[in-house]
C-alpha cells in the first residue's frame, strides 16, 4: 500500500476512536447533550453534522489558500452556515417530522465547535482528499457516538429503541435519563467505559 | 494587494457573503414548495381531526383571524376549527381546536407543534391527554394530576405538569376567541 493511502486511512480512523470527537476531544456538546434522548434524534443529528462537516472542509481545504488570515473565522462560519441552511430547509422539505423534533438545534449545528475545529486544524492547513477522510472519519465518529449515547438514553428512559418499545408493561421508565440531567450522566458513564477500554488496548504505547 | 489588507479582507468575506446568498436562493426555491404543502398537510389533518364530521371545510375570517368552518353534506354547520399557539415547556405550542358552537362544547384538539421533552411533555400528543377535552363545556378548568372527578377537572401527563397545565391555557384561550369572533361569550 502507498505512503498516500496509508495517511488517508489513518486520517480516516482518527476520527472513529482515537480522536473520537465526542468521547475523547470531547467537543460538540450542545448537540450532543440536548438531542440524544431519542434515537431517532441521534442519528438524524448525526446525519445531518457529518453533512456540514464534510462539505464545509472541502470547500474550506479547497479555498483556503484565498482566504486572509485575519478573516479566516468568519469566512469559516460564512461557509459552514451555508451548508447549515441548506440542511435545514432540505430536512423541513423531505423529513418534516425530523426537522419538528430536532427544531432549532439543526440551525445551531452551525456553532458546533467541533466542525469550526476541524476547519480550523485540518482543513486549512492539509489537501483537500485528506480532508475529505477526516471529514468522513469525524462524520462517522460523531454520529455513532451520538447513536450510542441516545439509545442508553431512549431505552432506560422510554423502554423503546427507535420508536419500538422493547421493553414490556413490567418495566418502569427511569424519566430522568431522557431529561438533561440523564444525558450528563450516560455521557459520563460512557466516557468511563471509553477510558478503560483505550487503556487496556493502548497499554505498550505511551503517546497519546 | 497585500494579503491582510482592509480590502482583501472586505472583498473575501463580500464574496464569500455572495456565493453563499445565490446558492440559498437556489435551494429555497426548490424547497419551499414542498415546504408549504407539508405545512398546508399537518393543517388539513389536525382539521380532519378535530371535526371528524365536516365533509367540507370552509376557512373564514372574523376579527381578523383565520376560522374553518365545518360542513356535513346536507349544509349544516358541524363545528369551527381554529389554531391556536402559546409557550410550552422548552418552546412554543401550536394546536388546532375543534368546537361545537351550538352544544358550547369542544369537539377535539390535536397538537401541530411542539418542543416539550420526549417520553414526558412531548405525551401531550397522546389520545390519553387530549381526550381530557373531548365534549368539556366552554369555560375555564382546573388541571389535577388524578383521574378528574368533576367536568372542568383536566388530568395532568404524569411528570409533565408544566406542559399539560400550559397546553389548557392555549385550550381555554382559543375557545374565548373563537366564542368571541361568533358572537357567543355567554
Amino acid at each position: 500500500m502507498s505512503v498516500n493511502a496509508k495517511q488517508l486511512i489513518s486520517d480516516f480512523k482518527n476520527g472513529l476512536w482515537q480522536e473520537n470527537p465526542i468521547f475523547r476531544l470531547v467537543i460538540g456538546m450542545c448537540p450532543t447533550l440536548a438531542v440524544t434522548n431519542t434515537m431517532v434524534n441521534g442519528l438524524a443529528m448525526g446525519l445531518a453534522t457529518s453533512f456540514v462537516l464534510i462539505s464545509s472542509e472541502i470547500v474550506v481545504s479547497l479555498i483556503k489558500k484565498l482566504i486572509p488570515g485575519d478573516v479566516r473565522i468568519p469566512s469559516y462560519i460564512l461557509i459552514i452556515a451555508t451548508f447549515v441552511t441548506f440542511v435545514d430547509y432540505f430536512l423541513k422539505a423531505f423529513y418534516p417530522s425530523i426537522a419538528a423534533s430536532l427544531s432549532l438545534f439543526v440551525p445551531l449545528i452551525v456553532v458546533n465547535c467541533l466542525i469550526l475545529g476541524r476547519q480550523e486544524t485540518f482543513a486549512s492547513q492539509n489537501p483537500v482528499h485528506r480532508s475529505f477522510a477526516d471529514a468522513l472519519g469525524m462524520g462517522i465518529g460523531f454520529t455513532w457516538a451520538l447513536l450510542l449515547l441516545s439509545a442508553v438514553r431512549e431505552l432506560f428512559g422510554m423502554g423503546s429503541m427507535f420508536g419500538l418499545q422493547i421493553l414490556g408493561d413490567w418495566y418502569r421508565p427511569m424519566v430522568i435519563m431522557v431529561l438533561p440531567a440523564g444525558a450528563f450522566i450516560t455521557l459520563g458513564i460512557l466516557i468511563a467505559i471509553m477510558n478503560v477500554i483505550g487503556k487496556n488496548a493502548t497499554n505498550d504505547t505511551t503517546c497519546h | 494587494m497585500e494579503k491582510n489588507s482592509t480590502k482583501a479582507m472586505i472583498i473575501t468575506l463580500a464574496t464569500i457573503g455572495i456565493i453563499s446568498a445565490i446558492l440559498l436562493t437556489f435551494v429555497y426555491q426548490w424547497t419551499i414548495p414542498y415546504i408549504e404543502e407539508n405545512q398546508e398537510e399537518t393543517r388539513r389533518a389536525a382539521i380532519k381531526e378535530v371535526l371528524p364530521l365536516a365533509e367540507e371545510i370552509n376557512q373564514v375570517e372574523r376579527e381578523s383571524q383565520i376560522f374553518y368552518e365545518g360542513y356535513d353534506n346536507s349544509g349544516n354547520r358541524v363545528g369551527v376549527a381554529y389554531q391556536h399557539s402559546g409557550g410550552g415547556y422548552n418552546g412554543p405550542i401550536e394546536l388546532m381546536i375543534g368546537v361545537d358552537l351550538e352544544a358550547e362544547e369542544i369537539i377535539q384538539i390535536s397538537i401541530l407543534n411542539h418542543q416539550e421533552t420526549p417520553g414526558l411533555g412531548a405525551r401531550i400528543t397522546e389520545e390519553e391527554y387530549k381526550s381530557n377535552f373531548v365534549g368539556k363545556p366552554f369555560g375555564d378548568y382546573v388541571v389535577v394530576k388524578t383521574p378528574p372527578s368533576k367536568t372542568m377537572e383536566v388530568q395532568a401527563v404524569a411528570g409533565a405538569t408544566i406542559s399539560s397545565s400550559n397546553t389548557t391555557r392555549i385550550v381555554e384561550e382559543a375557545v374565548s376567541m373563537i366564542n368571541n369572533a361568533y358572537g357567543g361569550g355567554s
